[in-house]
């Protein structure tokens, strides 16, 4: 396992911070030896790397924000057994499994600014036409939306496994308590969803982190830089403009993000007990 | 080994070539790229001599080169995949060519269009690419610098090559070498419904290449279209999305947007003029566009095609197939789609016609097209050659031309294609004559993916002077790794 990780995993890091440093042939990719922090001057100088460092904090913030709150509500929903539930349980675990790509190339005609079904619906109730992914504003929040759609039953199937752990009898002991729903579920469904929580967080995170698809198929990166993430510019910067250093330089930075980020999320989520 | 030096002289350039006729537009690059003896500017060693047209197994076309070896040898030919019709064709022309020799087998690797460019990139990097490879003419002056295709100076006959349309085979050039083989025209035309333009009580475009047809006409047609139909309100638009790529604005700068900007220029003006570098879109050592993406004629040319969204003519977003749909009055098309509507099987609902693209300040028309090369590291540079030249010889190309819509890329083909005698296609002749390569550049995959995403910024309202300016200074920036 160690060996496996160590190949697959630790090896392109250490390949990719190595290379960082390094000029590359535009044409053969191979290196040109050491070339000191150009990669990392032309990195931090260019105003599309920037809007990719801000894109993706905003987006991952986006996409915690949506996830998190809807899969929490799913699970609960799921988790009281009402009479749809089985059906709900189906749809989420249907859309977690269905292609990433037939799914992009749906919601991308649902988003069409002139014959989608959003801008229909939208007509039907009085609302104007949204410009959606044509809109450098709306079209980074319409990808978050597809991409919650998509994602979240990942996030849903993992606090139905903490809902599922806490004993029913502690909310009934606590109903004779006199105690209400919000109280019973601070005091005790969330110390028992807490660790679940972080494993939905870390997954949501690092899922954000790296959404490619929609962004390819959807508004190739724009409009204006405005959906352009670390992702899709690594690929931009060595699949478009053959700049291999760049690119490495690019995901160390990605990658020190994502550290970052996690990391964060793990202190403030830790287990103070 | 700087671009600059692969550069063609005049001399180098018609001594590589002989007998082919050049375009007068290009004379003023050839003429300033003047290189005395650089490493780039001679012709490269060329293959011996075999025993020409009609001495081998099998019909090689204009292959001279050595009779093909008897051992074992198994070709990898990677290409576009086509309609399933066609892909079954080129089998049966695989069964015919390892029929004649058994000792080679072909194996072929089929990939999205829109993929090919960065598979010959990633293949190449790998150090174990395919012996034939699709790519396009555009592309040649990376081939030459990169040392990617194999120079096919000697592989073919000088009639063979004469036979080729001069334009694309200046395309297909560079420092005096053949890199790449034309495999079709790409001929970009207007289509249009005539029935829409009948019931809008708008006069239709001119069908000659001659007509009085600019890019103020177009708009003021289209114009006059939204109005008369009540579009798109009606469900009917003046322009059609593009069909390019993905589709939509910014998909295809190389076979679409960058008409608009082209003929806002002028290849017989002044090499210092705006007019000029407008044209050409970038300098004459291909390796800055400041002055060229964000000259006059380019910012006019861009602010014309925003007048396309802005004004309501053409979707935003990614519709369809909205000509043949009978949703949409006009559409820039490649002419393959005229042939594929001459056909019965292809015939529209409605009545149709054909136009040149507008002119600007001249007609432009770029060639850009589909040309298989040969890779340099190939450990069987004579066969696979010959593959390229059987896939090429008349009855092949003409098959494939009839199969595929494409127009062809030989003059003789066209004259024995007797569906090219109609005035429709006579204009696509017309065209293809009078086309010009893509700019000049090593960096030509990095300039048209900046441009890309700087055309749709455009279609969706950023103004087109500041966006130029940033996407020149960025174009210029990725052009820098070719100095």
């Amino acid at each position: 396992m160690l060996a496996g990780l160590t190949l697959f995993q630790f090896y392109p890091v250490v390949v990719a911070a190595v290379q960082s440093f390094q000029s590359f042939n535009p044409f053969t990719g191979a290196t040109e030896g050491f070339d000191g922090l150009a990669n990392y001057q032309a990195l931090f100088s260019d105003p599309a790397f920037l809007a990719a460092l801000r894109n993706t904090i905003i987006y991952i913030a986006l996409t915690i924000a949506v996830e998190i709150p809807l899969a929490l509500f799913l699970a609960q929903l799921i988790n009281s057994r009402l009479p749809a539930s089985g059906l709900l349980r189906i749809t989420v675990i249907a859309t977690l499994a269905a292609s990433e790509t037939v799914a992009v190339l749906v919601w991308n005609r649902l988003y069409d600014p002139t014959h989608g079904l959003f801008n229909s619906v939208l007509h039907l109730v009085g609302i104007g036409a949204q410009p959606f992914l044509i809109s450098s504003v709306q079209a980074l929040p319409s990808i978050v939306v597809m991409a919650a759609w998509k994602n979240v039953g990942l996030a849903v199937l993992i606090f139905l496994a903490g809902l599922q752990n806490v004993p029913p009898d502690l909310h009934e002991a606590a109903s004779l308590d006199g105690a209400g729903p919000g109280r019973r579920c601070r005091s005790i469904t969330w110390p028992f969803l807490r660790r679940y929580a972080v494993v939905s967080l870390f997954v949501s995170t690092v899922a954000a982190t790296r959404v490619f698809t929609p962004v390819m198929l959807m508004t190739q990166g724009g409009p204006e830089n405005g959906t352009t993430n670390l992702t899709y510019y690594t690929y931009q910067q060595a699949f478009q403009f053959s700049q291999y250093g760049v690119a490495d330089a690019a995901t160390v930075c990605l990658i020190a993000i994502l550290s970052v980020v996690t990391l964060i999320q793990a202190l403030a989520l830790r287990d103070r007990e | 080994m700087s671009y600059s030096e692969l550069a063609p002289s005049r001399r180098s350039f018609l001594r590589g070539l002989a007998g082919v006729g050049g375009t007068a537009a290009l004379a003023p690059i050839l003429a300033a790229c003047a290189s005395a003896g650089g490493p780039g500017s001679a012709p490269a060693a060329t293959a011996s001599k075999g025993p020409g047209p009609g001495g081998y197994k099998i019909d090689l076309g204009g292959y001279q080169g050595p009779e093909l070896t008897t051992k074992p040898v198994a070709l990898r030919f990677m290409r576009q995949s086509y309609s399933p019709e066609v892909n079954d064709f080129f089998n049966g022309l695989y069964a015919k060519f390892t029929a004649a020799y058994p000792n080679i087998t072909i194996k072929e690797e089929l990939v999205p269009y829109g993929d090919l460019p960065t598979k010959v990139t990633l293949y190449v990097a790998s150090g174990d690419a395919p012996d034939v490879m699709m790519g396009r003419n555009d592309f040649t002056p990376a081939y030459a610098y990169g040392k990617i295709a194999l120079p096919l100076n000697g592989y073919f006959t000088t009639a063979f090559v004469s036979d080729i349309y001069a334009p694309l085979v200046t395309a297909a050039s560079a420092g005096g070498n053949l890199y790449c083989m034309p495999w079709d025209n790409n001929v970009e035309v207007m289509l249009f419904n005539r029935d829409l333009f009948t019931k809008a009580k708008v006069a239709t475009p001119p069908e000659t290449i001659d007509g009085d047809w600019t890019i103020e006409h177009m708009l003021d047609i289209m114009k006059a279209l939204a109005k008369n139909l009540n579009t798109p309100a009606s469900g009917l638009w003046a322009l059609a999305s593009s069909t390019a790529g993905n589709g939509g604005p910014g998909s295809n700068y190389t076979q679409h947007e960058s008409f608009f900007v082209r003929m806002m220029g002028d290849p017989k003006a002044a090499t210092s003029s705006d007019d000029y570098k407008t044209w050409a879109g970038v300098s004459t050592d291909g390796l800055s566009v400041s002055g060229c993406v964000d000259a006059d004629g380019a910012i006019a040319g861009m602010t014309n095609y925003q007048t396309f969204f802005s004004a309501g003519l053409t979707p935003k977003g990614v519709v369809p197939d909205q000509l043949t749909a009978g949703t949409a009055a006009l559409s820039m098309d490649s002419f393959s789609v005229a042939n594929l509507y001459s056909t019965a099987a292809g015939k529209p609902k409605f009545n149709w016609g054909v136009a040149p693209m507008p002119k600007g300040r001249s007609l432009f028309e770029c060639n850009a097209s589909d040309s298989p090369i040969v890779w340099s590291g190939t450990k069987n540079p004579n066969e696979a050659v010959a593959l390229v030249a059987y896939l090429c010889n008349d009855a092949n190309r003409i098959g494939f031309a009839r199969k595929w819509g494409s127009v062809p890329a030989r003059t003789s083909l066209i004259t024995q294609m007797t569906e090219y005698h109609g005035a429709k296609q006579q204009l696509a002749v017309a065209l293809a004559n009078s086309s010009s390569p893509s700019p000049r550049t090593p960096g030509w995959f990095d300039y048209f993916n900046a441009m890309n995403p700087v055309v749709k910024n455009i279609a969706l309202g950023a103004g087109p002077a500041s966006t130029l300016h940033a996407a020149a200074q960025q174009i210029d920036t990725l052009l820098a790794k070719y100095k």
